[in-house]
């Protein structure tokens, strides 16, 4: 397996979030502080490459019928796992991030590479694949994170830096409250998927100028 | 023949899927044993640190005899230098724990948020340990009668976008101090 | 009754499932093309919304009888599979029309976090069996008026001129902002 090609895919090219547009829920929900966007995005991470694991590993042993029904259940017991782990240890995160722990289970995305993925190849590169992909979402999560977090509360790195209230960058008023509210989630969205798809066909057109010139 | 195989394939699907199942729920139990005491005693703690902080002097007597008409008021804690307790108000999303401390003229002398789920950055601000979280709560210290936020007529400044997370907590003060009222 | 409609404004309109807490993101950007097909998805996440709420009341009785409230994930995403599974067969045999309508969105339903969040919202406020079934439903009637109304929003905006790079999900995703920011209005309904 192609260790780079995979490291972009899930980064750039097949981006889960930017480009898939999976695991949207808890994109838009919970990336209101920089502190949940990596909590969440690890997380996610953690589970991806678990689930995979195991479920490349069982993909002889799973009749094709029952497979949704069996990955769920795997996805479902390792998403109760990291929910108990947080609870007792990272209690903070827990609360933060609320129900949206056990919304794991349905984020399309871990299901996702468990059928489009996990199902068909070997083992490590499933792993690998856990981790690309998941790298990919912690990315797109964070990069929501600081632009909401700066636009509707005028902080950088909320829940984790400077002793949780996060480093105040704009003065208290002038940050418009709706971004960490719903509809900022949607605009926020919006527009970073937009400057994406902008950066990505900039970064396409160079590729093309440099293939012409050669 | 052929629905023999049938018949054990669907077997062998049921048998399958139980067995995942099994081995899940196993798994869980042994995750559950080991951090369910964790999480028991980091809850305990909560409530500890959270009475200490609205009640003077920590508490002397778990009262079990109360009247509590509004259905919030789950524990009432005595101590020296009044009540602490514990009420659970309907905020955005679930239920907010709530820690209220009232002295013995009925008057509120701290209030603090044992655990809630509401929305990081807007209801959260009621329980965070920041300046604006201080300073909703700090409104409450010395309050007695019933409360409301300024929105309803009252008199308590509710946190910017979080209008129901504020009302919760009124509502919460509010069960706390005709509870308090009741037990003189 | 107050306490019941109370609920169902909320998760109608002043908590919509979807513009106000974020239930259910995929199937609404997913199958909301055109108005016709996000009605019949609308309609099969209700149905199974009001049904699963029901059947995981049941079955939560038994883990908390049973002291293994940590397998509430796991019991409820298997309760969905199979409710899902099983209405699907059940609309093939009785009622085809139905199903010719409902069928390709029935499958889907199993990952819709509308339908786990609103089990795991019932349990953890400890609703009553009334309240937690009519809480489904009221919450998958919402998830219809939601994504019906962005379906009529989206056929026009699709057809936008707009910046290239903001073609597709941007502007999608922009549209379905502002009906947020619409829904935004009834919050101050919220019966309490």
């Amino acid at each position: 397996m192609n260790f780079k090609k995979q490291f972009s895919d899930g980064l750039l090219h097949k981006n889960p979030v930017f480009v898939q547009l999976l695991g949207m829920c808890s994109t838009l929900a919970i990336t209101t502080s920089l502190f949940n966007g990596i909590g969440m995005g690890v997380a996610v991470t953690v589970i991806t490459i678990c689930s995979n694991v195991l479920i490349s590993a069982l993909r002889k042993v799973i009749p094709n019928q029952i497979r949704i029904a069996a990955y769920i259940t795997i996805i479902a017991g390792f998403v109760t796992v990291v929910d108990l782990l947080l609870k007792a240890f990272i209690p903070a995160l827990s609360e933060s991030l609320g129900v949206f722990i056990p919304l794991i289970v349905v984020n399309c995305m871990v299901l996702g590479r468990a059928e489009a993925f996990a199902s068909k190849n070997g083992v490590l590169a499933s792993a690998v694949d856990g981790l690309c992909q998941g790298i990919g979402y912690t990315v797109a999560l964070i990069v929501v994170c600081v632009v909401r977090e700066f636009l509707g509360s005028g902080t950088f790195g909320g829940g984790l830096l400077n002793g949780g209230e996060g480093i105040r960058i704009l003065p208290e008023g002038v940050p418009a409250m709706q971004m960490v509210m719903p509809v900022g989630g949607f605009l926020a969205l919006g527009c970073v998927i937009a400057g994406f798809q902008y950066m990505m066909r900039k970064m396409e057109n160079a590729r093309k100028d440099k293939e012409a010139a050669k | 023949m052929k629905t023999q195989n049938t018949a054990l394939y669907v077997l062998r699907l049921a048998l399958t899927l139980f067995a995942i199942t099994a081995v899940v729920a196993a798994a869980l139990a042994g995750v559950n044993s080991l951090t369910a005491p964790v999480i028991e005693a980091l809850n305990a703690e909560k409530t500890q640190q959270a009475i200490e902080t609205v009640l003077p002097g920590g508490f002397e007597e778990v009262l079990t005899d109360f009247d509590d008409q509004g259905g919030l008021v789950s524990k009432v804690y005595k101590g020296a230098a009044g009540y602490a307790l514990e009420v659970l108000p309907s905020g955005f999303d679930n239920t907010i724990t709530m820690m209220v401390g009232v002295d013995f003229e009925g008057k509120v002398l701290g209030i603090s948020v044992v655990s809630h789920s509401e929305t990081a950055g807007l209801g959260a601000v009621s329980a965070a340990d920041t300046a604006a979280g201080r300073a909703f709560r700090g409104q409450f210290v010395g309050a007695g009668g019933s409360l409301a936020v300024s929105k309803d007529g009252g008199a308590i400044e509710a946190i910017t976008g979080a209008t129901i997370t504020s009302r919760a907590v009124c509502a919460g003060v509010n069960a706390a101090l005709a509870c308090v009222a009741g037990l003189e | 009754m107050e306490a019941i409609l109370g609920i169902i404004i909320a998760a109608l309109l002043s908590q919509n499932f979807i513009l106000v807490k974020f239930y259910g993101i995929c199937p609404f950007m997913g199958v909301s093309k055109k108005i016709d097909t996000a009605l019949g998805m609308g309609m099969a996440v209700t149905f199974v919304m009001a049904l699963a709420s029901a059947a995981c009341y049941a079955v939560n009785l038994l883990l908390v009888k049973l002291n293994v409230t940590y397998m509430q994930t796991v019991a409820f995403i298997l309760v969905i599979a199979s409710i899902v599974q099983v209405v699907e067969m059940f609309l093939k045999k009785a009622v085809p029309a139905l199903y010719k309508a409902l069928g390709v969105f029935l499958p889907l339903i199993t990952t819709n976090c509308a339908v786990l969040g609103v089990v795991l919202v019932n349990v953890q406020n400890g609703y009553s069996f009334l309240i937690s079934v009519i809480n489904g439903a009221a919450g998958g009637l919402g998830f219809t008026l939601a994504i019906v109304l962005f379906a009529s929003l989206r056929e026009r905006v699709d057809k936008a001129d707009c910046p290239e790079c903001f073609k597709g999900y941007p502007l999608a995703l922009i549209a379905a902002g502002f009906l947020a920011l619409a829904f935004m209005g009834f919050s101050g309904l919220s019966i309490f």
